[in-house]
């Protein structure tokens, strides 16, 4: 009898150690850890240490929540806890970039010395590029969070004020809390842009945005894994697989400077105001409100103006009538004249920035 | 069933009636299991599973043009037949594995129970502990044979029907056949410990009730259960602890260079089902009347 009851308390231990390993996987990692102790730094040597400072060779997986409140095409979707992108970089300006996870397809983006090398593995195909690659999307660059947060900092440290609030973990590297905010002045949606820096490498490993009214950040891009090391170099070659189709864009193919003139000329591109309440006003080219958008496979196009309606709720002033969409942390507004003013501001300085031509 | 009768019988004639050899006692459960036709029909029907597969996307290939024939995986797996076996044992995944798992798991004590075999079986000179880990090897060597199965077809109609020398990964970088092989094997074994993480929970069921369809309708309801749960948005903070969360990742072996974390995190919390449905499925077996 004295053997049953040690094997049942056996049994009971059993269970319990499994769900306390699922609580534990279910927990995000280093949740209740204090931050880590680091020498208090001045926010301008941490600024200028994040400018001055150098991609190391480094491995990372990258992941997002998106919570902006619309879809924005271009970004993915809020890849929640999962990563959707894995960088590695051999500190020497090669660097490897898988987007997406095996059952959705995914994307592969090498960067070997003057070549770059788009694989897409849900038709096969590969795009070489040879002499920089201008063609990353956003979504491309947004998967190396230290580019983007870098030229984040420079451009906005005339209209902020630059704090650093404490310290933290971010994929288990302790790092300082960079905090923008924008100054009183500033008639904008965002409370504050949170930059986790790297207390070793100096480098930005997260980046969250926060509204005005809302906990939880609007967008928060950063590493769950990052480790700096020697990376294997056959990571950063690309051959082509065989059956793959691979095209080589010629020159030709790129817009020229004069077509690019032309282009901009006609979306009559201004900025208006600076700082947090910048606001980027244009026009649509005549006729672009009544195409039709693909809608994906099998299914037909949408015109503009029906997007719009859906989206947006009619607005009317001095610049006549339009759709005004908001989000979390932004402001479009399309007149129906075709002419478009978008920030992350209130729609009060939308209105007053078109009235301002 | 008929078998079991022989095993108190050899352990009696011996002088000291302690405890019959292990071995002699795993190989006749297999045998016993492997004796079922119900058993022998489900594998050989899992082991066509990738011969359909295959000969489907035969024929979607000849007659594409060129154009990708699915998303994810089965865009590559036209012309790529060592991906066959991966793709298939992530399509059984989702329903034909998992039951084929319950089902062994609902006729390893339940359905001895309606027999009225495992009063027998509890009353033979065999602990009861040692019961329930002769029945769970049972179960867990039929569903590493039926995965096994699943990819040694899929290798074999791949590579006859599909062609391709080595494997084309989803990052863009060939392996050589060797390699592919390998990840095929590390296929094989991620998705054997979920179907046995699924297998131990069924189990506990089993131990339970007396009525094998019980077992398996409530695995599979668990299995729905959780698929549902975690497509609601606002229940994302339990994903990471349900049992489907793991089999997605599966599909990331194809990947190259492999990245571990969500293997290794799929296997964990197959381990943390594991040892909690063997723990129920224990504790029921010790405390269950003769």
């Amino acid at each position: 009898m004295n053997r049953k009851r040690t094997a049942l308390a056996v049994a009971a231990a059993g269970t319990a150690t499994g769900v306390v390993g699922l609580v534990l996987i279910a927990s995000p990692a280093g949740a209740n850890e204090p931050p880590p102790a680091l020498p208090p730094i001045s926010s301008e040597a941490l600024v200028q240490s994040v400018l001055d400072s150098k991609v190391p060779a480094l491995s990372g997986a990258v992941a997002l929540q998106n919570n902006l409140g619309l879809p924005v095409p271009g970004l993915p979707q809020s890849s929640g806890k999962e990563a959707f992108a894995r960088v590695y970089s051999d500190g020497t300006g090669r660097a490897r970039l898988s987007l997406g996870q095996g059952t959705a397809g995914e994307r592969t983006i090498v960067h070997d010395n003057g070549t770059t090398w788009f694989w897409n593995s849900a038709d096969r195909s590969v795009v070489k590029y040879t002499g920089g690659a201008e063609h990353e999307s956003v979504e491309d660059k947004l998967a190396d969070p230290a580019t983007a947060s870098r030229t984040f900092i420079e451009a906005i440290k005339q209209d902020s004020v630059v704090t650093v609030d404490g310290t933290a973990r971010v994929a288990n590297r302790p790092v300082y809390q960079l905090v923008l905010t924008p100054k009183p002045t500033e008639r904008t949606l965002l409370r504050e842009v949170r930059v986790s820096v790297d207390e070793a490498t100096r480098l930005p490993l997260q980046v969250e945005v926060l509204a005005n009214g809302q906990s939880e950040p609007a967008l928060k891009l950063g590493f769950t894994e990052f480790s700096t090391g020697a990376q294997d170099a056959s990571l950063f070659s690309f051959t082509p697989p065989a059956g793959a189709k691979v095209t080589e864009p010629e020159v030709g193919d790129k817009p020229t400077e004069k077509q690019r003139d032309d282009l901009f000329a006609a979306l009559d591109l201004k900025v208006v105001g600076e700082g947090w309440d910048t606001v980027l006003t244009g026009k649509i080219p005549a006729g672009a409100l009544d195409q039709q958008i693909p809608q994906g496979q099998g299914r037909g196009g949408v015109d503009i103006t029906s997007v719009l309606k859906q989206l947006g709720k009619p607005v009317s002033g001095p610049f006549g009538t339009g759709y005004a969409i908001s989000t979390n942390v932004g402001t479009a507004l399309v007149t129906t004249d075709g002419r478009v003013a978008v920030g992350a501001v209130p729609q009060q300085v939308l209105v007053d920035a078109l009235g301002q031509k | 069933m008929t078998t079991t009768a022989d095993l108190p019988a050899t352990t009696t004639t011996s002088s000291r009636p302690r405890r019959a050899p292990l071995t002699r006692l795993l190989r006749s459960e297999l045998r016993m299991v492997l004796r079922r036709p119900r058993t022998l029909i489900g594998l050989g029907l899992l082991g066509l599973v990738p011969v359909v597969i295959g000969i489907g996307i035969a024929i979607a290939t000849s007659s594409s043009d060129g154009q990708p024939i699915g998303e994810g995986i089965a865009a590559l797996v036209a012309g790529n037949g060592l991906l066959l076996p991966i793709f298939a044992l992530v399509v059984a995944l989702n329903m034909l594995l998992p039951l084929t798992g319950a089902m062994l798991a609902a006729d390893a004590l339940a359905g001895e129970a309606s027999h009225g075999t495992l009063r027998g079986l509890l009353m033979a000179p065999v602990g009861r502990a040692r019961l329930l880990a002769v029945k769970a090897f049972g179960v867990a060597t039929v569903s590493l044979i039926a995965v096994t199965l699943m990819a040694v077809t899929g290798i074999i109609t791949g590579t006859a029907l599909l062609g391709g020398d080595g494997m084309l990964t989803s990052s863009g970088t060939s392996l050589s056949f060797v390699d592919g092989l390998g990840r095929v094997g590390l296929t094989v074994l991620l998705v054997t410990i979920q179907i046995w993480a699924l297998a131990a929970i069924a189990l506990a069921v089993s131990a339970y009730t007396e009525h094998p369809l019980i077992v398996v309708v409530v695995a599979l309801g668990l299995v729905i259960v959780s698929g549902v749960l975690s497509v609601i948005p606002a229940l994302d903070w339990l994903q990471p602890a349900l049992i489907t969360t793991s089999w997605e990742s599966v599909a990331d072996v194809i990947q190259d260079p492999l990245s571990w974390d969500p293997l290794v995190n799929g296997v964990l919390r197959a381990a943390c089902y594991l040892v909690i449905g063997y723990s129920i499925a224990l504790a029921r077996t010790l405390t269950r009347d003769g």
